[in-house]
């Protein structure tokens, strides 16, 4: 690189137009700025449901008595449950099959006195017996039941008046509680701007370069370094705002609590740098434009899918997750989590390190092949 | 080094391969200052792979190139602020209107000064100024490209096909921001391959084919020197006008310029060019028409231009290339 051949002022003036160029396009903008943002308020609202999930509990008192009540007062006041009341008088089966309910919890006729039977000396020890009556090909239902169980457990428990043998304390391994969205804004993040840059890079030097655009540019001053050099800073900048709007948009709607620190900006401008320097490569690959756009399709759909953006990795089969390991983007996405989720400097180093090498080799192997007239250099 | 001479451009021995095919051919040529110079030739035949060495574009395989006293290979960053380029096809950035455009690349030049109002003026596109690239017509982003590689005032300007896929009256208007530049007295490197484009604005023309310069000279001495006829085109339907024209000693042949039509030439009857070496031969067909009782529709005599030595100094595929270039004029 010869920095005679950098000019901060024909660096300035692209990156105006390019920055011109895109505010002027509606269709760039929405995609860009708008489209991560709805992609956070759409899985964010998911994720939020998930982790505050209340089932809706349908319970049919054929008892009615004081005792009766109180024990649908104890579920009710587990907060796991919105409790619907079904009257007596309806035959509970035809009601869960005509779809009303998937889990009906029915108090039996005689309940107080079964359970004031048990509770007293003379116990049979036998249990008292509610009956759940329940849709097997209803979604979740399942979970529904083994938190009912847990509640009424617990209810049990506190009914017997010993303290439980077995008690079980929960620490997290991170020093706050977080909820899924905070892991999942990192890698929005990470996803956002790799496909801007990977297609902003390939559409501005393949759509150029076909129009005949850049074969224009080499008859001016500007040299391929100031080329390449503001274009990265043009897609920088807009990774930057990018980013600000879905941090902000993520504190406003899902008061998130992310660590905003160096990081950010290190991993932000890797990215760039390494999915610029991809889409030169593939500028010089695929000659076409709409072929380059293809073969940075065929390139982002796996990163965006099996690299950790939208479920965890561990989640896939081993041999996914070690696919995984080779996407440069499962580096962003980790390193982002670990500095602004588990704020673990070194666990974001060694991250940074691994995507840094990756951006660096790209990136020159970009600067190399690009060229202003078609020529093989 | 730069070398003071009154050539704006030397080519000497100048060869471009691609691989298999022979681009540019040994090609040797001059250009002086203040001349505007025009390469004529059909597609293909090497134009802009020439003028996109001459002009730095393109790197030759070997041959040099001397444009204002330097080596086009060695000195690209010291020639590029002298010349203004127009490349074949000139496109620019969508979204930008036509005054930002220009403000664009007078800042890659680093010009401060550049009457940015009076190159609008120019090229006539006052009224286009804020107007983005992707809303003007083909014959107005022309324009805009003529202004824009005039934004760092060039001493050599090249201007690769600027009116190629224009309209006639646009290329018309783009004519007369060239001939402003003529009057100028800027250099002007033009290629084209529009006959009429080449006379009415050259002072010396080079015929270019299969990557080899076949004639050079003004237009006039190009005529003098390889045509010695004038063209009589007749348009006539009757059967017997071409057989007696035979008769006579002529060879009128079906002027595929302007009937299209393939029955015609079997039909004996149509549009038909006969090369004349006298005045009197115009006469005597006439005699014989006459004579003979044929009738015609109407008759046109035009001296030689550079059309025919056109025709005359290249092969046949170009009498073809030829008729599809009078289509589209």
């Amino acid at each position: 690189m010869n920095l005679k051949f950098i000019n901060a002022n024909i660096i300035r003036a692209n990156i105006i137009v390019n920055i011109k160029s895109f505010y002027r396009d509606k269709t760039v903008v929405f995609f860009r700025l708008a489209f991560p943002v709805i992609l956070i308020l759409v899985f964010g609202t998911i994720f939020m449901e998930r982790d505050n999930e209340i089932f809706d509990l349908n319970i049919q008192d054929l008892d009615g008595t004081a005792s009766s009540e109180q024990l649908i007062t104890a579920v009710d006041s587990s907060k796991r449950f919105k409790i619907t009341t079904v009257d007596p008088a309806v035959n509970a089966r035809p009601y869960a099959m005509g779809g009303k309910a998937n889990l009906v919890l029915i108090v039996p006729k005689g309940f107080e006195m079964s359970l004031m039977e048990e509770m007293s000396a003379e116990s049979s020890g036998k249990s008292v017996t509610l009956t759940t009556l329940y849709d097997p090909s209803s979604f979740g239902v399942t979970t529904k039941m083994g938190v009912l169980e847990l509640v009424l457990a617990g209810i049990n428990q506190k009914m017997s008046g010993k303290p439980a043998p077995i008690d079980l304390t929960e620490i997290s391994v991170l020093k706050k509680k977080y909820r899924f969205i905070e892991f999942f804004v990192p890698g929005i993040i990470a996803m956002a701007v790799m496909t801007a840059c990977l297609f902003g890079s390939v559409n501005l030097n393949a759509e150029l370069r076909q129009k005949g655009v850049l074969r224009k540019l080499s008859t001016t001053p500007i040299t391929r370094i100031d080329w390449i050099l503001s274009n990265v800073l043009y897609q920088f900048i807009l990774a930057v705002l990018s980013t600000l709007v879905m941090l902000v948009v993520s504190y406003f709607v899902f008061n998130v609590s992310l660590s905003i620190n160096g990081w950010l900006l290190v991993f932000v401008a890797l990215d760039v740098f390494a999915f610029v320097g991809l889409g030169m490569i593939l500028t010089r690959v695929a000659r076409e434009a709409e072929s380059a756009a293809a073969a940075a399709d065929a390139l982002m759909f796996p990163m965006m899918f099996l690299s950790g953006t939208f479920f965890p990795v561990e989640m896939m089969p081993e041999f996914l997750q070690k696919f995984a390991r080779v996407l440069p983007l499962y580096y962003v996405n980790e390193g982002l989590r670990a500095s602004m989720v588990f704020v673990d400097h070194m666990a974001s180093l060694k991250n940074a390190l691994f995507i840094g090498v990756f951006a660096f080799v790209v990136f020159v192997i970009g600067t190399i092949v690009t060229t202003f007239n078609g020529e093989r250099t | 080094m730069t070398i003071n001479t009154p050539y704006a451009i030397e080519v000497d021995g100048l060869t471009k391969q691609y691989n298999d095919f022979l681009a540019v051919d040994n090609l040797s040529f001059t250009v002086k200052k203040a001349e505007v110079f025009a390469l004529l030739g059909p597609n293909g035949a090497g134009k802009t792979t020439t003028v996109e060495i001459i002009n730095t574009i393109l790197k030759p395989t070997s041959g040099t190139v001397t444009l204002l006293g330097m080596d086009v290979t060695q000195k690209k960053y010291d020639i590029i602020p002298r010349i203004g380029v127009l490349p074949q096809g000139f496109s620019s950035f969508d979204r930008i209107t036509v005054r930002e455009t220009l403000e664009y690349y007078s800042r890659l030049f680093g010009c401060r000064k550049t009457d940015i109002k009076g190159l609008i003026a120019l090229v006539n596109l006052n009224h286009k100024a804020d107007e983005q690239y992707r809303k003007l017509s083909g014959g107005l982003k022309q324009r805009l490209g003529i202004a824009v590689a005039l934004v760092n005032d060039p001493e050599v300007i090249f201007l690769d096909e600027p009116t190629t896929g224009l309209d006639p009256r646009a290329r018309r208007e783009v004519w007369e921001v060239l001939l402003d530049l003529k009057k100028k007295g800027k250099t002007v490197f033009l290629t084209t391959h529009y006959m009429e484009e080449a006379e009415v604005l050259a002072d010396t023309v080079a015929i270019i084919a299969k990557g080899r310069i076949t004639a050079m000279g003004s237009p006039l001495e190009l005529i003098e020197n390889n045509v010695n006829y004038f063209t009589m085109t007749l348009t006539s339907v009757d059967e017997n006008m071409v057989g007696i024209i035979r008769k006579m000693g002529f060879d009128p042949v079906p002027n595929a310029y302007e009937d299209t039509h393939e029955d015609t030439q079997e039909d004996n009857h149509g549009i038909f060019k006969i090369h004349l070496e006298h005045t009197d031969d115009v006469r005597r067909i006439l005699n014989a028409a006459n004579d003979g009782k044929a009738s015609f529709i109407s008759l046109d005599i035009r001296k030689p231009n550079l059309e025919e030595v056109f025709l005359k100094l290249t092969d046949d595929p170009l009498r073809h290339d030829l008729s599809s270039m009078k289509e589209t004029v």
